[in-house]
């Protein structure tokens, strides 16, 4: 883990810490496929409403604070401003809003919305010539949703080459329904698929750079829920939703460290 | 009224390149016309009522007039979090256009009736909600209100109330007033023909609205020292009615059971005595308790 990476996750564990808020082990999943999108994608931090942007869409909403860190990192905001998460009147609460957070583009937190709204950002920009791209982030778990597969049929049928799906195979399901062999169910929907690694920078940023003749394009990235620090792995399941105490921050932030470069 | 969607359609559409019909596969071979002057903005989708919401919520993000166009409970009761959370939450602006409100498809049994939906989406913040009870207030409403940037619903009906009105946004109409008179009989939609009829020679006021919210509050006001009863083959205007004054209002309307009839809209309205006599017979009632 590079230190960029290494100090997303820093803040994600100071800020819960602080904020007794976050979803940390689903924020850890998905810091690389963050960073890879907005190292990619065409934005301006300094104007973040640019007319030629490329959209982003968090769909898994209740890792807004890993998107948080992240828009934080590459200058939309101080992540000073963060650190007051989920109080009154905070405009960082545990799922985005668009309206409060510049940089989010869609706000969400039920599952299963972001997919559909983005095939209608990306139809719009079809049909209106422009050559502005869309990217949807989704989990495993909520693709046990019906409308992301009633979405990803209706961009298939659409040829949505402008729409990418990075789908964060976390095995967050395996105590109910886990997404089995999830490149052969969007393949077999007609998408054009790709499998990485989710924690390699490098192989997600080159999955989204590949060429598509025909999309949706869906970038399986297998993750580890809870990545960087071995205590979230062991028990993603008592840590989904915990946010750590004075003891439980040094020892995260001591084995964060260690697998940082 | 279908019929007068697909014109009204047409016709803004020939100025207005941003106007995109959305379908849920229905009245596809009523728009042919328009598909062939538009290829690009009619998408007949597919049966996917939530995914048509989200899709129009991009659209509209995108600087799109979305129109969704589908079965009214199909979209309403099984869309409802898309349009709460996708539409209005996020205030993306759409107009979802419907048929088959209240009984209109009554041989289709209670699977395809639908009278909770206007009563949903007024429920919704920001949500503007119409039911039309001519072609002329359709025309009028779905050409002030596609374009403005906010979410709206705009029920088609299978039946006219038969009257030639005012129509303006969010006011209501004053249909028939009678000087001293203590009973006003609010209504909505085309059943206002059947409640004209009922009120024939009868001391009340009528007040008439096709714009369910923003309810005409300033109509009612005038009318908040009287009786007021809702006579409505739907949910939505009691409440709507209710929540904005402090009146004595009653409702005539539905019951809290499942219609387990099919036949045609007129048989069931008469079942539910929505028809002239059973509202006649309700309306002279109210004003016998009142004398």
């Amino acid at each position: 883990m590079d230190n960029i990476s290494s100090e997303i996750r820093e803040n994600i564990l100071r800020i819960s810490y602080h904020s007794g808020h976050g979803h940390i082990p689903t924020c850890f999943s998905i810091v690389e496929m963050l960073r890879a999108v907005y190292e990619t994608m065409q934005h301006d931090p300094k104007q973040p409403d640019w007319a030629e942007r490329d959209i982003f869409i968090l769909s898994k909403g209740h890792a807004a604070l890993g998107l948080y860190c992240t828009l934080a990192q590459y200058g939309y905001f101080p992540i000073s401003d963060v650190f007051g998460l989920g109080s009154f009147e905070a405009r960082f609460g545990c799922h985005a809003d668009r309206f409060k957070v510049p940089g989010v583009e869609l706000s969400t937190g039920s599952l299963g919305h972001g997919i559909g709204v983005g095939v209608g950002m990306a139809l719009g920009f079809k049909l209106s010539g422009v050559s502005r791209k869309v990217f949807v982030l989704i989990g495993d778990g909520e693709s046990n949703e019906g409308t992301v597969w009633e979405a990803i049929m209706v961009a298939v049928n659409l040829g949505l080459g402008n729409l990418t799906i990075l789908f964060d195979n976390n095995r967050s399901q395996s105590r109910c329904m886990p997404i089995t062999n999830p490149e052969d169910k969007f393949f077999s929907f007609g998408c054009k698929t790709l499998t990485v690694d989710g924690h390699d920078l490098s192989a997600v940023k080159e999955a989204i750079d590949s060429p598509v003749e025909k999309g949706p394009r869906v970038i399986i990235s297998n993750t580890v829920k809870g990545n960087g620090c071995p205590t979230l792995v062991r028990d993603i399941f008592a840590w989904h939703r915990r946010s750590p105490n004075t003891d439980e921050l040094k020892t995260l932030l001591g084995e964060l460290h260690e697998t940082s470069i | 009224m279908r019929r007068q969607f697909k014109d009204t359609a047409l016709r803004l559409a020939e100025h207005d390149d941003r106007l995109t019909l959305l379908f849920g596969d229905i009245s596809v071979f009523l728009f042919n016309e328009f598909s062939e002057l538009h290829p690009d903005r009619l998408l007949n989708v597919g049966i996917c009522e939530n995914t048509l919401i989200s899709m129009a919520a991009g659209m509209s993000a995108t600087g799109f007039h979305p129109i969704v166009h589908t079965i009214a409970p199909f979209i309403t009761e099984r869309s409802y979090e898309q349009v709460k959370l996708d539409l209005c939450y996020n205030h993306f602006g759409c107009t979802i256009v419907t048929c088959g409100g209240s009984f209109d498809y009554a041989w289709d049994g209670a699977t395809h009736h639908c009278y909770t939906d206007l009563e949903l989406m007024r429920m919704l913040p920001g949500m503007e909600v119409m039911q039309p009870g001519s072609k002329k207030e359709f025309d009028t409403l779905f050409s002030q209100c596609y374009n403005n940037g906010n979410p709206s619903y705009v029920r088609i009906a299978a039946d006219e109330h038969g009257l030639d009105l005012p129509v303006e946004f969010g006011k209501g109409v004053l249909v028939k007033e009678t000087e001293g008179a203590d009973l006003t009989v609010v209504t909505a939609g085309p059943l206002l023909g059947n409640v004209l009829s009922a009120c024939s020679n009868l001391p009340v006021n009528i007040i008439y609205f096709h714009t369910i919210k923003p309810l005409d509050r300033d109509l009612l006001e005038r009318f908040a020292k009287t009786r007021i009863i809702v006579v409505h083959d739907a949910f939505g205007l009691f409440e709507a009615v209710n929540a904005a004054c402090s009146v004595r209002s009653v409702y005539h309307g539905l019951p809290d059971q499942f219609c387990g009839y099919y036949g045609t809209l007129e048989d069931i309205r008469s079942k539910l005595r929505l028809d002239t006599e059973g509202i006649r017979a309700v309306i002279l009632n109210e004003l016998d308790e009142i004398s």
